[in-house]
């Protein structure tokens, strides 16, 4: 799976990352159960610092989408918690989401199209 | 006897000129990865930029062919030339020559960034990075590097042993006393210092050209295997000649044996090179149509197109955009030691040639008598 990271954007890095990580198990990139790179081979590979992936990884371990140990490294969750529910900071971004949209005159089955296509 | 080092020294410089030219001039740059260290761009051959970068690239390639054919010109005629002092230097300062042409390639680097800036092309900041192959791929195999270092450590104490007379082959050796030592121990040098190379272009950050993984794998695992069975062939190389040269040295020792033995090791290091640059040539020619992706523009961050200054990235190597191998990041805290060791060495070198030279004791550094042979006779008679 590729990630792309951008150096200006207003997003912190440890967020794009978790956002691309979060992207590709959805879309079935990354798999239940698949190695991630380690800390420092990644933060290597990118260029940047250990810390920022170490914060990546223990976001995305608390949220539930990956485990870790020692032994084995950073693995994707082959079961990842369903709680059918979306979080209060989601709802509050796919609410702007969807105001920027509808100012920009995007329709409502033009957006719903959107979400079909992503989910 | 110096006619040697004229020799050696002439078959040094004439290919590496000329190598320097095609790698760093292509006739046909529009059809390269990088031009002059600035990376390749559709837009750069579309209207008047086409014209503007065809008007740079022939006229740096004009400036460097001039270079190219002066050092040329300039090594035929200091082969024919008498052994003196003055050669010794005028040599030394050609091979700093050779770099000229680092003027016309900084020039053309210059003016396509600015062109860059003109056409408003700007991808600054975009890293990519392969999840499935990070720190996966690599192409050296260890042992094969490791055990021609100690075959060359094994004939480097087998001729500790021989020069000391504790091991006695011969009645009496052919050469020189401790100059079997000498040798054995310059090539065991050379040995080793091949395999930190090794180990740094083995762990060069992988190069993201596809969305396809398998793809990027592949790209990177046949660039890294180039450069570790270039590098393996090298310290084969060292170590069987060393051996072999040194077993003959025991018993025969002339200008012919010198001769050929300096011009067959030339040669063998020459062709280990070509073949590696040949090789790596052709992968970058085979994935070329496999390239998908928009690849990252780090274009501001080589200086000139030949140094490597990124604060923000926390790699210490990474690949040269001028010629071929491996350079370091100077904003990397042990990049900004190397380069300053490395140009002083260069400037102090340079210096103690030219000093050498004004002052008459350049015969110090006559291969006749070198400067270490009194110090090595005084302790042969001691032994």
């Amino acid at each position: 799976m590729i990630i792309k990271i951008d150096e200006y954007s207003d997003v912190p890095i440890y967020m794009q990352i978790r956002n691309q990580i979060v992207m590709g198990i959805s879309s079935g990139e990354l798999k239940g159960g698949e190695q991630l790179p380690t800390v420092r081979a990644l933060a290597l590979e990118i260029g940047i610092n250990t810390m920022t992936v170490s914060k990546t990884y223990q976001l995305l371990k608390s949220e539930g989408y990956i485990m870790t140990d020692r032994k084995n490294g950073a693995r994707v969750r082959e079961n990842i918690a369903r709680s059918g529910v979306l979080s209060g900071e989601n709802k509050t971004e796919l609410r702007r989401i969807v105001s920027e949209a509808r100012l920009s005159g995007v329709s409502k089955s033009e957006l719903k199209k959107l979400i079909d296509e992503f989910y | 006897m110096n006619w040697i080092v004229n020799l050696v020294l002439f078959i040094c410089v004439v290919p590496s000129a000329v190598i320097m030219f095609l790698l760093g001039f292509p006739k046909n740059p529009e059809k390269k990865k990088m031009i002059f260290g600035v990376r390749n761009n559709p837009r750069f051959h579309e209207g008047e930029a086409a014209g503007k970068v065809l008007e740079i690239t022939a006229s740096c390639r004009k400036a460097a062919l001039i270079i190219t054919v002066f050092v040329c010109l300039m090594s035929i005629v200091l082969l024919f030339l008498p052994p003196t002092r003055f050669t010794v230097l005028a040599w030394t300062l050609l091979v700093y020559a050779l770099f000229l042409v680092a003027i016309p390639f900084g020039k053309g680097n210059t003016e396509l960034k600015s062109l860059k800036k003109q056409l408003g092309i700007t991808r600054k900041g975009v890293v990519y990075a392969d999840l499935t192959n990070t720190s996966a791929v690599h192409g050296l195999k260890k042992p094969w590097l490791i055990l021609p270092n100690a075959v060359c450590l094994a004939v480097s104490v087998f001729a500790i042993l021989a020069d000391t007379g504790v091991i006695k082959i011969a009645e009496t050796l052919a050469c020189e006393r401790g100059a079997l030592t000498l040798m054995s121990q310059s090539f065991l040098f050379l040995g080793i210092i091949i395999i930190p190379i090794a180990f740094m272009m083995d762990n060069v950050k992988n190069a993201v050209i596809s969305k396809d993984s398998n793809i990027n794998a592949n790209y990177n695992r046949a660039k890294k295997k180039c450069w570790a069975d270039l590098l393996v062939a090298t310290s084969w190389a060292n170590a069987l000649y060393v051996a072999v040269y040194t077993v003959l040295c025991m018993f025969i020792y002339n200008d012919i044996v010198l001769v050929t033995g300096v011009l067959v090791y030339t040669l063998i290091l020459v062709s280990c090179v070509a073949i590696g640059v040949k090789t790596q040539m052709t992968v970058e020619k085979r994935y070329e149509r496999d390239t998908d992706l928009e690849l990252l523009d780090d274009d501001d961050y080589w200086i000139l197109g030949m140094f490597y200054f990124n604060p923000n990235d926390t790699r210490l190597n990474v690949e040269k955009r001028f010629g071929y191998g491996g350079t370091v990041n100077i904003a990397h805290p042990a990049g900004k030691v190397i380069m300053i060791v490395t140009a002083v060495l260069l400037l102090a070198t340079i210096g103690f040639l030219i000093w050498a030279a004004v002052s008459g004791n350049m015969d110090m550094l006559s291969v006749n008598e070198p400067f270490w042979g009194p110090a090595i006779r005084t302790s042969g008679q001691n032994l």
